[in-house]
């Protein structure tokens, strides 16, 4: 089997562009996921139709479209969350992570769910201390430990932004923090495994405007260091926090591109009368 | 070209008020322009008058439609088209109120000049200021059709009003030597000149950002024949 951790750990070189893709200027980026012909079916229900593109490493990619358009499915591809639905399946193209197919039979879908770590809608801290919903991912890895561990929730603190506030209260359960607070503890989950991806569905559609203003900061500050896919309906956000932004609609990848082109000056005009609020 | 409506209809109010606003003030420089001029080549201080009257009004509605663009940017959060249709609508009015400024002016000269005997170099005027308005009509035209080409268009039009403006100086100049008792006459039909060369720069500042709206390109800053 193969291990995606033992995979080199240095970025991927660039993939060759094809000429049928949605317009990207992403051309220059090093490409982290490469998506290419995806068809995905829930059952008999086809959601995605032949979606191909470039997700730049390094860099914050945002999926934007209406409810029920294929964002958040594509979203959950990337690291196999779809497995656990039952008759969901791709039925046509690949992902590939690295330029290894996270679907080869051979990959290990724990280690890829480790290098491709994701936050959901609703933060789900575990019924744990703060430190142990850190510490569990490194455990399940098998660093046991306990300096490594220490280290590692520290840095994963630190990372989401999140150790300046509960340093003195690490052993204190995670359900007492606020929402922004446990948004942000998952975040730190995520990282303390140091993934390359982090997929993120939705980070801040229950939190207040400021807890949603550290989340925002805080994908700033992880771009730098991680690939970054994240699904919003808050077309400001995208705006905000991508460096570039898909527009699905009904299961397609309409217009893909820089986050400054698609806001200011869309070639499809699907994608014009969507965020300009035309739609329907 | 006019947009679908928005599901938010108040959007769609407050950009075409915004609009509209900006079309109105244009209108009512177009017209003080046009006074001021007439006051000078008819000799009617009256006219004079009511440019500089008009000038107050067009100073509100500068002071309106920036409110209005800052009230929907933040309400709304425009973006694409949308987004550019304001920022160019409160990139314009400036330049369309320094216009009524220059007609303002003009007028003024105009008032000086109506005092004396009239000179005849005052038609040097007259095709100068044909081009100006031309150039301001159209640039507003490019506006509020949406049309990048008009614009452009617009933009080439400039060096022919520089020139104009620099063959009227040459012309008065030589006019002051052989009859230095005109002088001051001669000075006030170049400030004219002058200020009727600046409604070509404002118009030009108008078109660029009309081009901007309609097909989100940054022409400003180019040269004639790359704008072109």
């Amino acid at each position: 089997m193969v291990s995606l951790l033992e995979m080199p750990q240095t970025l991927p070189q660039q993939l060759p562009r094809q000429n049928d893709r949605p317009v990207d200027e992403t051309e220059s980026a090093t490409i982290m996921i490469d998506v290419r012909d995806l068809d995905f079916a829930y059952g008999g229900n086809k959601v995605l139709h032949d979606v191909s593109l470039d997700i730049p490493a390094q860099a914050v990619t945002a999926f934007i479209g209406p409810s029920g358009c294929g964002k958040t499915t594509l979203l959950r591809c990337i690291n196999r969350m779809n497995d656990l639905i039952e008759g969901a399946r791709i039925t046509r193209g690949a992902i590939h992570l690295g330029g290894v197919d996270i679907n080869a039979p051979e990959v290990d879908v724990v280690d890829l769910r480790r290098r491709v770590g994701m936050v959901f809608q609703k933060s789900n801290p575990f019924p744990k201390s703060i430190y142990e919903n850190i510490s569990y991912g490194l455990r399940i890895a098998g660093i046991n430990k306990r300096s490594r561990i220490d280290e590692a929730v520290e840095k994963s603190l630190r990372g989401a932004a999140l150790w300046d506030e509960v340093k003195d209260r690490l052993d204190e359960g995670a359900l007492g923090l606020s929402g922004g607070q446990q948004q942000r503890l998952c975040i730190a989950r995520a990282l303390a495994v140091e993934p390359d991806v982090v997929l993120m569905d939705e980070p801040c559609s229950a939190l207040d405007p400021i807890a949603t203003a550290k989340i925002e900061e805080l994908i700033h500050d992880l771009r730098t260091q991680y690939t970054i896919a994240i699904v919003t309906h808050n077309m400001q956000q995208a705006g905000r926090v991508s460096d570039h932004t898909g527009f699905f609609y009904l299961g397609k990848l309409i217009e893909f591109g820089p986050t400054t082109k698609i806001f200011t000056n869309p070639s499809e005009k699907r994608t014009e009368d969507y965020i300009t609020g035309r739609f329907g | 070209m006019t947009p679908a409506k928005h599901i938010l209809g108040t959007f769609d109010e407050a950009l075409s008020s915004l609009r509209n606003n900006v079309l109105m003030m244009a209108g009512l420089a177009e017209r003080t322009l046009d006074r001021a001029v007439k006051g000078l080549l008819q000799r009617d201080d009256s006219l004079c008058t009511t440019a500089i009257a008009d000038d107050e009004e067009i100073d509100q509605l500068e002071k309106q439609i920036d409110k209005d663009g800052v009230d929907v940017l933040l309400r709304f959060q425009p973006v694409a088209s949308d987004m550019r249709r304001v920022v160019a609508a409160m990139k314009l009015s400036p330049n369309i109120e320094r216009i009524a400024d220059q007609a303002t002016n003009i007028a003024r000269r105009a008032r000086k000049l109506n005092r004396h005997p009239p000179l005849p170099e005052i038609e040097i005027i007259v095709p100068i200021q044909a081009h100006a308005m031309a150039m301001f009509k159209d640039s507003i035209d490019a506006f509020a059709r949406e049309d990048a080409d008009l614009g452009r268009a617009v933009v080439a039009r400039d060096k022919d009003l520089d020139y104009m403006n620099k063959m009227a100086n040459r012309r008065l100049i030589e006019r002051m030597a052989q009859d230095p008792k005109q002088l001051r006459g001669y000075l006030n039909l170049i400030f004219v000149s002058r200020c009727l060369e600046r409604v070509g720069d404002h118009a030009t500042n108008i078109a660029e950002d009309a081009v901007y709206a309609a097909a989100a390109e940054d022409i400003r800053h180019q040269t004639v024949a790359a704008a072109t």
